[in-house]
């Protein structure tokens, strides 16, 4: 055995002492750390050379998670972050994007304060300026809308936010005189949350308690990697296999394996874009087998039989599927064997509770209206068995009890600027839309409003993260002034006028609501070290521009700060703010589930949030708030829309075949974009080397793109694994290494997502391919979605 | 004495390498550049693998196929064959079980990352380097003793660097408990990534302890040590899928 190695010298021995008075306080140690000075030779010793310790609650902000985090500070540096054992999501756990953000808040990349532009838009040449400059520019800038009495050309483009970050924005704006606060919802989660509303009554993304499920099917939701909520899905997932006494069974049905499809019991390779058949299928071997909840059915749901509509005999969801998707029907679309559906649907009934998955993000749910279909689809099968507001079901989210908002000044401008059409088009153009995001491009482009002229992005980088996001670029040459609050200079925020740069979430104040377990509880993010640049953040820079605006719009915002706000908003969760700070979170643990048909059934889960139809306390097989928002619409409109079924079936759940771009002979693959465990969604995450170092675990990449083509048929075509080659869509191609896999559809071809980057910082810039450049990047007609996987493309040698 | 071990249950890891990245902010791994990287000189203590390697050889054929997982940190073997071929004995297994790595006396040979069969022993071919910015999340801690800069104190180049199941947490548990005047319990010593696993699937503790839910768990019957047939007795215990 070695020899210990010489003790400490004199000098290294005193370092020591000051460094452990000092982390008394924290640490308690001292006593101990003297000891093992002292200890026997052959013992080991730890040397601490810190002298202050805190530990410090926080909220990550990596992914839509939103797990709770503990900051380790050590004299003012954040050493290390660990997972909250407190917060409900994660329980203590943490995932590779928050393990490394450190990396993001000590990013060298990241801008050091307020930039104006002085070159050409998109030169990169820059000047400081102050943020007293910044505040006096935009709150001019959005003063001259006002006075020339056009409000409305203001909008606000954002990306995730929850909290009272949103309803902030809507305020500001709504301040000003304009409805245009854009979310990019329509990109990921608006097809599933409006999939809900139609059939649930809630605009709300459904939870699910996988902790009680006995059986899962999960419809390409890719809950172990890119869920909406991976954290919590992971958890519940972990608990589900292990945790419990039984064991529970998971099959995944999605034309890509990934992570989910091979820890799942069985995978099938579904043909992509047909899971709203495949469902209907399941739908009907338990409608003809009777294995459906027909308590449920019977006397909280409406459209489930044929119903009379003002005379005429209007068809029911039972009549509907038991018509047209027999499971040798769905076969022929899906790809899934007759004998697979029914014994699936059999499993499903036959192993109460068991909960069908829709996707959080993306996947199938983009496309063309069939994404919105295949929502109600999902939230219709679970419906049929009873899981609805049941243990191991559907959970509905709940909130922490809120003051209401004061009331805005009145205020004749902003009033009638509020009145004005979106500029997305959601609502007007987009009859079903709440957000057209990807859309607002080619509406400025193609002047289908009036003119946006004060252009504000949010945590929004349309440029890279659009379909086809070069089109924004177009677009900016008709905005005048344009203001990113981007913490890095970003694909978007290069073309902007002003870049005020928001800290990183480690360092700024914002409430998020505790997402994904049914139950009210809001987590609180504080900054765990004072802000390294000279940032602001943004909720602080836009109370500011109120307030250096004229009146009325100066008094619509009674706060000093945004962290007075939130002191104000936060102000009836049910403890002190001393408290929240302290720990981080507060909530109100325990789902309580409603009884069918009592007040809160109809209150806070069925029926909720509908507009037109009534709240009833039924659920939806047949959606009458969809039949009330389309009521201006008949068939004939709809169809020269781009509906495929006629009749009541629109108002069902119901299968519509994609529209491909890209002629099948040609084009013999679909392209699918996936989100990783790895990268996550956010564009700034490949900036993190450490995150690009484990980018590909899935094939053994690093620092990079791949495409994943079907190990046999890749063979066929002569192709060898790793080669370079060209993916080319009707919109584009890209050039990346080819990976050979056997757990994928021979049809489709899958891109990782957030590589591909022309900006951000020295990791993520020119490194790999963006499969969203080659997508398509129109908008369904009715919904405002982003339909871009219903795009084909080629593959050839390069 | 204890035996400090560890059981990872792939029924319920879901490969989502939180445990390697809190491993690199907790021992201050460097980044290395892409290039060194496509040369397989990442230095991930725990890294996290597609089985087999290379995705080429899928077990069974689609759609069947299945891929597995490994997330792989050092096995602390009990028998273990780095510190058979080291030269210079900078490599010894302590009397707790656990491998450890004197960096002051290795002398960069690489005899023992060619003799590990599990790969688990990285060089430093480069001086890691971190921006002015970034050295700022570096751990302060350091271990001394035996294993002189054994720890997170960030290795020179040229040295063999590897898991040492965070000893330095281990050193800091008793510390802790001496000064609170009682006896150090096993259950306070936690390495980063059993502390981060975001599926619940590590667990660490006693193996001599029969009480301890990693020894309980290393006598079910889904338990297996990766390549043990070639004698090395690994402290890590998997816990088969299914």
């Amino acid at each position: 055995m070695p020899k210990k190695n010489q003790p400490l010298s004199r000098r290294e021995f005193l370092k020591l002492s000051a460094g452990v008075i000092g982390a008394t306080a924290t640490m308690g140690m001292a006593r101990g750390l003297l000891t093992s000075l002292e200890a026997e030779e052959g013992e080991t010793y730890l040397l601490q050379t810190s002298t202050h310790e805190e530990i410090i609650p926080t909220v990550c902000l990596m992914c839509p998670s939103g797990c709770g985090m503990l900051a380790r500070v050590v004299d003012g540096n954040v050493v290390k972050l660990e997972g909250s054992p407190m917060h409900p999501i994660n329980l203590g756990a943490l995932c590779p994007k928050g393990q490394a953000a450190p990396e993001l808040l000590y990013n060298p990349d990241r801008l050091a304060g307020p930039l104006r532009r002085v070159g050409e838009r998109g030169s990169g040449e820059w000047e400081p300026i102050s943020w007293s400059q910044a505040i006096e520019q935009v709150a001019e800038k959005l003063n001259g809308l006002r006075d020339a009495g056009h409000p409305e050309r203001a909008a606000l483009l954002y990306g995730e936010t929850r909290g009272q970050m949103r309803k902030f924005f809507e305020r500001f704006m709504a301040a000003v005189g304009s409805p245009n606060t854009i979310s990019h919802d329509s990109l990921n989660i608006e097809a599933a949350k409006l999939g809900t509303l139609f059939t649930q009554g809630v605009y709300e993304l459904p939870n699910y308690d996988l902790e009680n499920a006995s059986y899962v099917l999960s419809f390409g939701a890719n809950l172990l990697e890119a869920g909406r909520v991976p954290e919590r899905m992971v958890a519940g997932y972990s608990y589900m296999r292990r945790g419990r006494a039984e064991r529970g069974k998971i099959v995944h049905i999605d034309p890509r394996q990934g992570v989910t499809g091979a820890k799942a019991d069985e995978w099938i390779p579904i043909k992509p874009g047909t899971d709203a058949a495949l469902i209907l299928a399941i739908a009907n071997v338990i409608i003809k087998t009777g294995q459906f909840d027909s308590d449920f059915v019977r006397n909280y749901s409406f459209g489930f039989e044929d119903f009379d509509d003002n005379g005429r005999n209007a068809v029911g969801f039972k009549s509907y599927v038991l018509a047209n998707f027999d499971p040798r029907q769905a076969e022929n679309i899906t790809g899934v064997p007759a004998t697979t559906i029914s014994r699936i649907a059999g499993e499903f009934a036959g192993n109460p509770p068991a909960v069908a998955i829709m996707p959080g993000k993306g996947g199938l749910l983009s496309g063309n209206l069939n994404g919105l279909a295949t929502a109600m689809a999902i939230n219709c099968l679970n419906a049929l068995v009873g899981s609805l507001e049941a243990p191991g079901g559907v959970l509905t989210q709940r909130y922490m009890p809120c003051p209401d908002w004061p009331d805005l000044p009145s205020d004749s401008i902003a009033e009638a600027g509020r009145e004005a059409e979106r500029v997305d088009g959601a609502g007007s153009f987009f009859p079903l839309g709440k957000h057209a995001y990807q859309a607002v491009a080619d509406r400025i482009i193609e002047e289908k409003t009036y003119p946006v002229e004060v252009l504000m992005l949010y945590d929004a980088n349309p440029v890279y993260e659009a379909p086809g996001g070069e089109r924004f670029i177009q677009a900016f040459d008709k905005i005048p002034f344009i203001v990113s609050f981007s913490t890095f200079e970003d694909e978007t925020a290069q073309y902007a006028d002003l870049i005020l740069p928001e800290p990183t979430f480690l360092e700024r104040w914002q409430d998020d609501h505790i997402e994904g377990l049914g139950y009210p509880g809001v987590g609180l993010r504080q900054p765990v070290i004072e802000p390294l640049l000279d940032t602001m953040n943004t909720g602080d820079f836009l109370i500011e521009v109120a307030h250096a605006m004229h009146a009325p719009v100066s008094e619509a915002f009674p706060w000093e700060d945004y962290k007075s706000l939130l002191q104000d908003r936060l102000v009836d969760v049910g403890t002190d703010w001393e408290t929240l700070q302290e720990l981080g979170l507060w909530l109100t643990p325990g789902y309580r589930f409603s009884r069918r048909g009592n007040p809160r059934w109809i209150d806070e889960v069925i029926g909720r949030d509908r507009k037109l139809s009534p709240r009833d306390g039924y659920f939806d097989f047949y959606s009458r708030e969809l039949s009330c928002l389309v009521a201006d619409l008949d068939g004939d409109a709809r169809e020269a829309m781009g509906a495929q079924v006629s009749g009541d079936a629109f108002f069902l759940p119901h299968y519509e075949p994609v529209n491909y771009e890209g002629d099948e002979a040609e084009f013999p693959y679909m392209l699918n974009v996936v989100t990783l465990m790895s990268l996550g969604p956010y564009s700034v995450a490949a900036n993190l080397p450490t995150l690009q170092e484990i980018s590909g675990m899935v094939v053994g990449e690093r620092w990079g793109s791949w495409v994943e083509l079907n190990h046999d048929l890749g063979h066929e075509l002569g192709f060898e694994d790793k080669d370079q080659v060209w993916v080319e869509s009707p919109f584009g191609k890209l050039k990346t290494k080819l990976r050979l896999v056997e757990g994928m559809r021979p049809d489709v071809i899958n891109i990782p997502h957030n590589q591909g980057h022309k900006a951000i910082g020295r990791w993520a810039k020119d490194r790999g391919v963006n499969g969203l450049e080659i997508m398509n990047p129109a908008s369904e007609p009715f919904t405002g979605l982003a339909s871009f996987t219903n795009t084909r493309v080629k593959i050839y040698k390069a | 004495m204890t035996n400090w071990s560890m059981v990872v249950d792939l029924d319920k890891c879901v490969a989502c390498q939180g445990c390697s990245i809190a491993c690199r902010f907790e021992n201050n791994t460097p980044v290395v550049s892409p290039e060194e990287a496509a040369l397989g000189r990442s230095i991930l203590w725990n890294d996290v693998l597609p089985m087999p390697i290379n995705p080429t050889e899928d077990i069974g054929e689609y759609p069947h196929s299945r891929r597995r997982y490994l997330t792989r940190p050092c096995m602390h073997c009990e028998n273990p064959p780095c510190v058979k071929v080291c030269p210079v004995q900078a490599t010894y297994r302590d009397e707790e079980g656990i491998v450890r790595q004197n960096y002051d006396r290795c002398i960069g040979c690489r005899f023992c990352t060619v003799a590990c069969p599990y790969g688990v022993r990285y060089f430093n071919w480069e001086t890691p380097s971190w921006s002015p910015e970034m050295a700022r999340h570096l751990s302060p801690e350091r271990v001394v003793g035996q294993g002189s800069l054994e720890g997170p104190a960030v290795r020179p180049k040229g040295v063999v660097e590897k898991c040492t199941f965070c000893i330095h947490r281990l050193q800091k548990a008793r510390a802790r408990a001496e000064s609170e005047e009682r006896e150090f319990r096993a259950e306070e010593y936690t390495p980063a990534c059993v502390q981060t696993c975001t599926a619940k699937a590590r667990f660490f503790g006693d193996m001599d302890d029969v009480t301890a839910t990693a020894s309980i768990l290393a006598s079910s019957p889904r338990a297996f040590r990766v390549l043990e047939d070639v004698g090395t007795h690994p402290k890590v215990i998997y816990l088969q899928e299914g």
